[in-house]
């Protein structure tokens, strides 16, 4: 009641300035809600049906046993119990934790020093050298696991080759449990360096000139200049890229399934693939389940905190 | 607009910006060696596919003890290999893969833009609640969910179809999220403007937002598409039989074989690596603003 007097005010003297306001007359907002959700709808849906769905599916699969004889049974956070009592999931654990623990430091720390070096102004031929890191990024992972397959073949392979070229033994790689999750971690840095460098490297060129110039008066040395400069300008892109690169490692899947099946003994068995095997070797789908909700609440919590530390920031 | 025709002569001859003073040519060599040395190690392994695409399978492992420049090179490149993708699961799985991302990038797009502009143009009760369950969508890691997503679509029939390989890369959270990040750059005046003159909300989307977010359309579509193009674990589950097979999966098959035709896989590689290279390198810049922003703000 209070906005009709209001509204009809506002309209009229639209309708003195411009003739064609007479539309404001006509309350067309008061059908916005539903003109929004009309463009939203098949999102929602779609996200709904694709996403939050299976999630829910996971959650209530993780808390249900199917059998055969008996049908579906409610039994509480027993697949869980099992789950984390079960050997080679407690294995697959801490092989996901040492992968994490180095893989994402390592794709880090390397792009970080591609994205310096490739910086630098008065690199001769900077420009084309970079792009060169920069192609493998868009090999898919799967394909990457397959050339690497063969680049890591223990007889005539490409590795072993230019190993011997240079007066170096054979190593086995993916075939020996202690250089298999190495060799995975190789296969996928290929890929990751280059596309993480290229977030840093957009980083790099946003912090302002006058910064180094003004470090370079004080007598800075680069390394000086890097720890004090780049680095905490860096602070948002290095955030972002730490986040995203720990979850896409989370998630590693195609390299594992491909070329080591988990073993060597067990030594490449990442959580995806061993959720991979619980669910279609094993037909476990109940404690399969359980370890989806581990994996996904894992990656919420990394994400949340990181989100979190970025709006503090601000 | 005075301005322009007295600024510009000044920036052509004003000093140039500082930090031009010579630095020992030494130095830039050292820089520019190590900058070749790591770039030459990261393109080594695609040089060596490559040039064994454009080798006879029986060459392959030829030219590996001990290694020279033959390794990497090719005189006498062949297409042959090239030519023998077409009629295999391999050549079947490339052009499966392209429907599907083409299909994906158009759709998704349509479904990702709309629902941006519901909400960031449209400001209405309980957008919160709906942005809410944009972000959760979109932190649940798509792979991860893969398992029990791969059950309901069983139910529903849909394994072994275009549609089930296509559906799960059209509800995309994260080109949601970036599309609307730019969506709300957009003056609201000029959404005024033409609702004054006479235009449709859908008028509004069509003919102000997506002319004016060409770059971020861009760079949400190479997101569409990389996604299914790169995708291993859904069409694994989903869509393995002759007709279905895309890309990775049917490279990834041979692998695993016992006679392994290594031309053939390296050509059917260099496929698949070639197609989204040549789109991220035309792309690139929009791609690193869209997704750095789109993780940060």
């Amino acid at each position: 009641m209070s906005t009709a007097p209001a509204a009809t005010g506002s309209g009229g003297r639209a309708t003195a300035a411009r003739p064609r306001a007479a539309r404001y007359l006509r309350p067309w907002w008061r059908g916005r809600t539903a003109v929004a959700l009309a463009f939203l709808l098949p999102s929602l849906v779609a996200l709904t049906l694709l996403r939050l769905l299976p999630g829910a599916s996971a959650v209530w699969g993780s808390l249900h046993h199917t059998s055969l004889l008996s049908g579906e049974a409610f039994v509480g956070l027993a697949n869980y119990a099992d789950l984390f009592a079960n050997a080679d999931f407690r294995n697959a654990l801490g092989v996901t934790l040492l992968f994490t623990l180095v893989v994402n430091p390592l794709q880090v720390a390397v792009s970080v020093g591609l994205a310096v070096l490739y910086t630098r102004r008065r690199m001769a031929g900077g420009k084309v050298w970079r792009a060169l890191v920069i192609l493998p990024v868009a090999t898919p992972p799967a394909v990457s696991a397959v050339i690497w397959s063969v680049i890591f073949r223990p007889e005539g392979g490409l590795a072993n080759a230019l190993l011997a070229a240079v007066g170096l033994p054979p190593q086995g790689y993916l075939t020996s449990p202690d250089q298999a999750l190495a060799s995975i971690i190789v296969l996928l840095s290929w890929i990751g360096v280059g596309y993480w460098m290229l977030f840093l490297i957009a980083g790099i060129n946003d912090i302002p000139a006058e910064l180094y110039e003004a470090a370079e008066l004080d007598g800075a040395s680069p390394l000086r200049a890097f720890l004090h400069v780049t680095l905490p300008m860096l602070r948002r892109p290095l955030s972002f890229v730490l986040v995203a690169a720990t979850v896409s490692n989370l998630l590693v899947f195609a390299p594992v399934q491909i070329l080591t099946g988990g073993g060597p003994e067990g030594s490449t068995n990442l959580l995806m693939f061993d959720i991979y095997n619980r669910a279609y070797a094993l037909g476990d789908m109940g404690r399969a389940q359980a370890e989806v909700v581990v994996l996904v609440a894992v990656t919420i919590v990394i994400v949340a905190v990181q989100f979190r530390m970025l709006r503090s920031e601000d | 607009m005075p301005n322009t025709a007295s600024d510009a002569p000044a920036r052509t001859a004003g000093p140039r910006p500082a930090g031009r003073r010579g630095r020992p040519p030494l130095r830039r060599v050292l820089l520019g060696a190590a900058g070749a040395a790591v770039g030459l190690a990261f393109v080594l392994p695609l040089v060596w596919v490559l040039t064994n695409s454009l080798r006879p399978s029986a060459d392959t492992f030829r030219f590996l003890s001990p290694v020279g420049w033959e390794t990497f090179l090719t005189l006498t490149p062949v297409l042959d290999n090239y030519a023998a993708l077409a009629g295999t699961s391999l050549g079947r799985g490339i052009l499966n893969s392209l429907l599907i991302s083409a299909v994906t990038v158009v759709a998704g797009l349509a479904l990702c833009a709309t629902a941006a502009f519901g909400l960031s143009a449209l400001r209405f009760r309980g957008h919160r609640a709906v942005f809410a369950v944009i972000v959760v969508s979109f932190l649940i890691p798509f792979d991860a969910i893969a398992i029990p997503l791969a059950d309901l679509f069983r139910d529903w029939n849909l394994q072994n179809t275009y549609t089930g390989l296509i559906l799960p890369g059209l509800g995309n959270g994260m080109a949601i999220f970036l599309l609307r990040n730019f969506f709300l750059a957009i003056p609201e005046e000029l959404v005024e403007a033409g609702r004054l003159d006479g235009l449709t909300w859908w008028g509004v989307f069509w003919r102000i937002y997506l002319p004016l977010s060409r770059p971020a359309l861009m760079g949400a579509g190479l997101m569409l598409f990389l996604f299914q193009w790169q995708a291993y674990v859904w069409p694994l589950l989903m869509g393995t039989d002759a007709d279905h097979v895309v890309g990775p999966v049917a490279l990834a098959a041979m692998q695993g074989q016992f006679n392994v035709d290594y031309g053939l896989m390296f050509a059917g590689s260099v496929m698949l690596i070639l197609v989204p290279l040549v789109i991220i390198l035309a792309l690139q810049k929009y791609f690193v603003q869209s997704v750095s922003t789109a993780g940060l703000k």
